[in-house]
């Protein structure tokens, strides 16, 4: 908690909250950050006057500033079976970015809603600091069970009336159908923050003979003889993959950043937050 | 190219579908579970259909298992190529070594061109072959067992030496036959230039015979006769060289009366003929020897030859027997004796045949007792009309109980023989009995007074262990003294390779004519030389005494050179062959190309995973 004190997350757009909050908006309010000047309309307050201008032109002059909103941040944890795999496994890596993330949020004022994919339960909504240890239960009490698709769970989100903000994916990324999903999600408003997890042994796999490979999920299973070609082939798809996801949330704004499995969560702090830039002091 | 066990190929085609139907069958595979499998290459030539049967494709793994099962089921096939050398899987190389095999063609003794032979033939032999060399000389030997070290056989032929004398080829087949017999496809080369008595009584066995004569016709000269006699003008000798081959031979005879020269003869005798002369003997000569020079002769064995004027010193033993093994060989021991062995009498030993007595010694083995022309009779069972004894009727197991002091019976005990029957005898004459049985039957009986010595064993030799006991070569060593006169301590006269058996009281060294000393240790009462393999003088050095030993060839047979084109072994005949044919099996070969295949199966196959 000492490593995420004073963060907080950085999109690169601003959205319109619905409440007062910390987070600056387009749009004119009070706050101590100056937006603009506008000539004096009846009625308007007179403490926003332009003094020195009044006296220099008699022109009565007001200042306008900056509002300040809250921020909605939708934390997406993908809860399928494919996050099942690896040792440590990429869910037990996922719950612990989720839970960080979420206090950044929560630390900062945002409003912070939990989704579990695939979406089989309502989202659970927190806001305020001191709610963090009911996100963290929530966060703890999923489990990886899911068989539907991440890139349905992803379509049926954008699909809702949730309130367009900031979009943290926490996910494997496991689905030949994300790409499509993630665009959805930017065609909707919103910042996508894809945060990939894959365990050592999905990007390096050591198999050895004739095998048939049981999709974790739906997908059908697949007879392989692991040859060294064959590994080949996978790894190339495998970076075909990433870099295919990586290209179109840069292209949509948003950020992506890639961890394993067994990577700790300092590293994910002090290189994901910090210096990957989703979170700023 | 053939095959011995053709069957096995038929396991080519089970086995091959076998194969075949492996690779028809969909692969059961492991299942494992991944988060994703989309990633995962459909790689057709993988994947198999999810059936239980499949399409087959073309797979260099099948290929070269398909491969490797032909070269195992051809490997156990055992296919085999006709080929021509001398050796085999498992050869045994008999090389003869006797007197005949001295014969020099074209610079090589016939005995050095069996060695270069048997040389390159060993150099020729394959890797898992094995090879045993035997020498057929007086006495065969193994020189080295059956093995795969193609050194250790050509050393081996290093320790085959040039003998003087007959060789035993017979018993030297008999050797490789049995040996032979252990192994499943053996070989028997022999290297002869087949120049032996025929083989009689011989079981080829299962093994493959080749024969390889080895000489041509060649010149040669060789002292056939060396004797000498008693005539009224005194003592003459009688010398005849003959005359074998082709070519005519010029050569000049030397005559030596103790060493000492004292006649030459110049001699050029037709092919095929005979030169003789008559010439008087230097009086108190001991020892008379010829040698015999000739620009060109082949053989210098036989150019040697010796005889002892001493009456005593040689013995003309006729053995008159219907078959008696242990006789015949009590009686060859004797360095002394020449034996001739017939079942009735021959004309020359009757009394009435003009001319002085052939013969020394008569034995009657189980045939009557007749009137021979001899100096002394030893008879056994069959009394005669001349006989010293009386025969009354028949002794059964008849136990000696005491035996005289008597020359015959020095080193001799009855006592403890078995006779299963025996005649019962009565001496008569002036004839004494110096064995009897219990109930004072005579069991030997000597007569001494006569003109003949005479000696009557009254039982039967085959009807007694008697033959079987150490003192049975010395009662007939002893007879042979007692008739033929008192047995000498001076020099003898042998054949070369005759086994020799001297009375002993203690150690003596055996200094053979090339110098090699042998200790000799009386074992039984007897020196047993078996070195004589060499013509010349040997010498027996036992303390103070020495007594020289005069070896010579004197073998029609031997210097006739006439080589052999044919084998005879029993009743099987065995053409020589210069280059035979043998088949060779290549499922060696075969059995590593099969190990190959596999290895280099084993490769692609890791090399794919």
């Amino acid at each position: 908690m000492r490593l995420l004190e004073g963060l907080r997350l950085n999109p690169s757009k601003s959205f319109s909250g619905r409440v007062r909050g910390e987070r600056l908006t387009q749009k004119k309010g009070l706050s101590i950050e100056f937006a603009d000047y506008r000539n004096y309309t009846e009625g308007d307050d007179l403490r926003h006057l332009d003094w020195n201008v009044l006296a220099r032109l008699e022109t009565p002059i007001l200042k306008t500033y900056r509002d300040e909103e809250d921020l909605a941040v939708h934390l997406l944890l993908d809860a399928s079976a494919s996050m099942a795999f690896g040792d440590p496994s990429k869910f037990a890596a996922a719950q612990r970015a989720a839970a960080a993330l979420g206090y950044v949020a929560l630390a900062g004022g945002d409003a912070l809603s939990l989704h579990a994919l695939p979406l089989a339960r309502p989202p659970a909504n927190f806001r305020g600091r001191a709610r963090f240890p009911r996100l963290n239960h929530a966060v703890q009490a999923l489990a990886p069970e899911g068989q539907a698709g991440l890139t349905s769970g992803l379509r049926h989100f954008a699909n809702s009336n949730a309130r367009v903000g900031l979009v943290v994916l926490i996910s494997d990324g496991m689905d030949p159908e994300i790409v499509s999903g993630l665009r959805t999600l930017s065609g909707r408003g919103h910042e996508v923050f894809f945060l990939q997890i894959l365990s050592p042994i999905e990007r390096d796999p050591d198999l050895e003979g004739d095998l048939r490979l049981l999709d974790a999920e739906s997908a059908p299973a697949v007879e392989i003889t692991a040859s060294a070609a064959t590994l080949k082939a996978y790894r190339h798809n495998l970076n075909a993959h990433l870099e295919s996801i990586r290209q179109t949330v840069l292209r949509q704004g948003g950020r992506t950043a890639l961890i394993s499995s067994d990577d700790s969560l300092e590293s994910l702090v002090r290189g994901v937050l910090r210096q990957a830039g989703w979170a700023r002091t | 190219m053939s095959f011995q066990n053709p069957a096995a190929l038929w396991a080519l085609l089970p086995l091959g579908a076998a194969i075949v139907a492996l690779y028809l069958l969909r692969m059961r595979r492991r299942d494992l579970r991944v988060p994703a499998t989309f990633l995962w290459p459909a790689r057709t030539d993988e994947v198999r259909a999810n059936s239980l049967f499949q399409r087959l494709r073309f797979s260099w793994l099948l290929v070269l298992q398909l491969l490797a099962l032909a070269a195992f089921a051809f490997a156990l096939a055992r296919p085999q190529l006709k080929q021509e050398g001398l050796i085999g899987n498992v050869t045994l190389l008999v090389v003869d070594s006797s007197a005949s095999m001295g014969a020099k063609e074209g610079g090589l003794t016939r005995l050095e061109e069996a060695k270069r032979l048997a040389a390159e033939a060993i150099r020729s032999a394959g890797a898992g072959d094995r090879i045993a060399v035997l020498e057929a000389g007086p006495q065969p030997r193994v020189v080295s067992a059956l093995s795969q070290d193609p050194t250790r056989s050509l050393d081996s032929l290093r320790l085959i030496r040039q003998t003087d004398a007959e060789s035993d080829v017979g018993e030297a087949l008999r050797l490789a036959a049995a040996l032979a017999e252990q192994e499943s496809s053996a070989r028997i080369v022999l290297l002869s230039d087949g120049v032996f008595e025929p083989i009689e009584d011989f079981a080829p066995g299962r093994a493959e015979w080749v024969y390889r004569p080895i000489g041509s016709t060649v010149s040669n000269l060789a002292i056939r006769a060396l004797g000498v006699s008693r005539t009224p003008s005194g003592h003459q000798i009688y010398c005849a060289v003959a005359a074998w081959g082709d070519a005519p031979l010029r050569g000049e005879l030397s005559l030596y009366a103790d060493g000492k020269l004292f006649d030459a003869f110049e001699l050029s005798p037709e092919p095929g003929k005979e030169w003789g002369r008559v010439v008087p003997l230097p009086a108190g000569t001991q020892i008379l020897e010829a040698k015999l020079k000739a620009p060109g002769d082949a053989l210098a064995a036989d150019d040697y030859a010796v005889t002892l004027t001493d009456p005593r010193a040689a013995l003309r033993v006729l053995l008159l027997t219907r078959g008696n093994l242990f006789l015949e060989r009590a009686l060859a021991l004797d360095p002394r004796v020449t034996l001739d062995k017939a079942a009735t009498l021959p004309e020359a030993a009757k009394p009435e045949s003009p001319g002085p007595a052939v013969y020394d010694v008569a034995v009657f083995d189980g045939v009557p007792e007749t009137a021979v022309k001899a100096r002394g009779i030893l008879t056994f069972a069959a009394a005669g009309p001349n006989s010293p004894v009386v025969v009354e009727g028949t002794l059964t197991r008849p136990e000696a109980i005491s035996q005289e002091q008597h020359p015959l019976l020095l080193g001799v005990s009855l006592r403890g023989a078995y006779f299963e029957t025996a005649r019962k005898v009565r001496a008569k004459g002036p004839s004494r009995t110096i064995a009897t049985a219990r109930g004072d039957d005579p069991l030997l009986v000597v007569d001494d007074t006569g003109s003949q010595r005479r000696v009557y064993a009254a039982f039967d030799l085959l009807q007694s262990d008697f033959p079987l006991q150490v003192g049975f070569p010395i009662f007939v060593a002893n007879a042979l003294d007692f008739l033929g006169g008192t047995q000498t301590e001076g020099a003898l006269a042998i054949r070369a390779g005759q086994t020799l058996a001297l009375p002993a009281d203690r150690a003596a060294t055996w200094t053979a004519p090339d110098g090699t000393e042998t200790a000799l240790l009386p074992e039984d009462g007897l020196w047993t030389v078996r070195d004589t393999s060499l013509i010349g003088t040997y010498t027996l050095r036992s303390g103070e005494t020495v007594r020289p030993v005069y070896a010579q060839l004197r073998s029609e047979r031997e210097s006739s050179l006439r080589p052999a084109s044919e084998l005879r072994l029993g009743d099987r005949t065995v053409e020589g062959a210069t280059t035979p044919a043998q088949f060779a099996d290549f499922w060696r070969p075969l059995l590593l190309l099969c190990l190959g295949i596999l290895a280099a199966e084993w490769w692609l196959y890791m090399r794919r995973s």
